[in-house]
């Protein structure tokens, strides 16, 4: 009883729920829209939704990944609002990985991020390739040409190049939601079960996943070119 | 003012947040159809997103059969 006692999530002051789901959609929100502006090789729309996800609950997740995409789909086209169900998936896979103590260590954590860019990548896919007809003027589409014109089918080629794309995001998102949840107060935080570190380390985990993650994105960037 | 939400509540804001997907997915799906690049019917597009989300809220009911609420304070 105790051990499930665990693995279930704790009760939240409605206040902090207020608070902390408009504000991680806008996160998503603005993440969106620094990518599209500086057209970079990842999506940045998933920080708001793993702070949630992890913090909260996967379902309060799910609800922050589905206002992100139905809020893009008016601001930057309906393209955007068939990938809320990749947010969606995302945040239970955060959601539900955190509960039952994937993450509680450094590798557990990085290893749960990249369960949930193969996940996402999984989803995304059908999306891209049955909706799309494989490109929506992302970065990756690039990637998919390269790997098209390897010889590979439409959808080995959207996939591949999916993967390394969301491998990146995911991972980079993961860290940067990890940072923000450490800044998050103490009463909401408590009962996480997070890669404990102490002292300068809570600051250069966060950043070493994040370099991790760009350096895949270097490398999907070396891909295409 | 010292109300609290768990896990029951999240997943109920969590098929609001589906619930929501799906009264914009119609309109969404004629929008996308319409794009130059795209070569899907409406509803092809709207079928597939319609069976997605059916999984997603079956997993929705699961967690609702399966979730330990009652001992939640």
């Amino acid at each position: 009883m105790a051990s499930k006692a665990k693995t279930r999530a704790a009760r939240i002051p409605l206040t902090y729920v207020v608070a902390l789901v408009p504000v991680a959609a806008a996160l998503n929100i603005v993440g969106g829209t620094i990518r599209s502006a500086l057209q970079l090789p990842i999506f940045l729309d998933m920080i708001g939704t793993a702070v949630t996800a992890i913090v909260l609950g996967p379902w309060w997740g799910a609800l922050v990944g589905a206002i992100t995409n139905i809020v893009n789909s008016f601001l930057s086209g309906p393209i955007s609002l068939p990938f809320a169900v990749v947010n969606v998936v995302g945040a239970l896979v955060w959601g539900y990985g955190h509960r039952w103590g994937w993450g509680k260590t450094n590798v557990g954590f990085f290893l749960l991020n990249i369960l949930v860019a193969f996940l996402c990548s999984v989803t995304a896919v059908p999306i891209y390739v049955f909706i799309f007809g494989g490109a929506t003027g992302h970065f990756s589409d690039v990637m998919t040409a390269a790997f098209l014109a390897m010889g590979q089918n439409l959808i080995v080629s959207v996939f591949s190049s999916n993967i390394l794309v969301s491998l990146a995001d995911k991972i980079i998102s993961g860290y940067v939601a990890l940072a923000i949840i450490e800044a998050l107060p103490a009463n909401l935080t408590q009962n996480l079960m997070l890669p404990k570190a102490e002292g300068l380390n809570r600051i250069i985990l966060p950043v070493v996943g994040v370099v991790i993650g760009v350096a895949v994105m270097l490398i999907a960037i070396a891909v295409a070119s | 003012m010292n109300k609290t939400v768990g896990a029951k509540e999240g997943l109920g804001a969590g098929v609001i947040g589906i619930g929501l997907m799906m009264l914009f997915l119609p309109g969404a799906s004629q929008n996308i159809a319409d794009l130059d690049f795209v070569a899907s019917e409406p509803f092809s597009i709207l079928l597939g997103a319609v069976y997605v989300l059916g999984v997603i809220i079956i997993l929705a009911g699961l967690g609702v059969i399966f979730g330990n609420f009652d001992s939640e304070e």
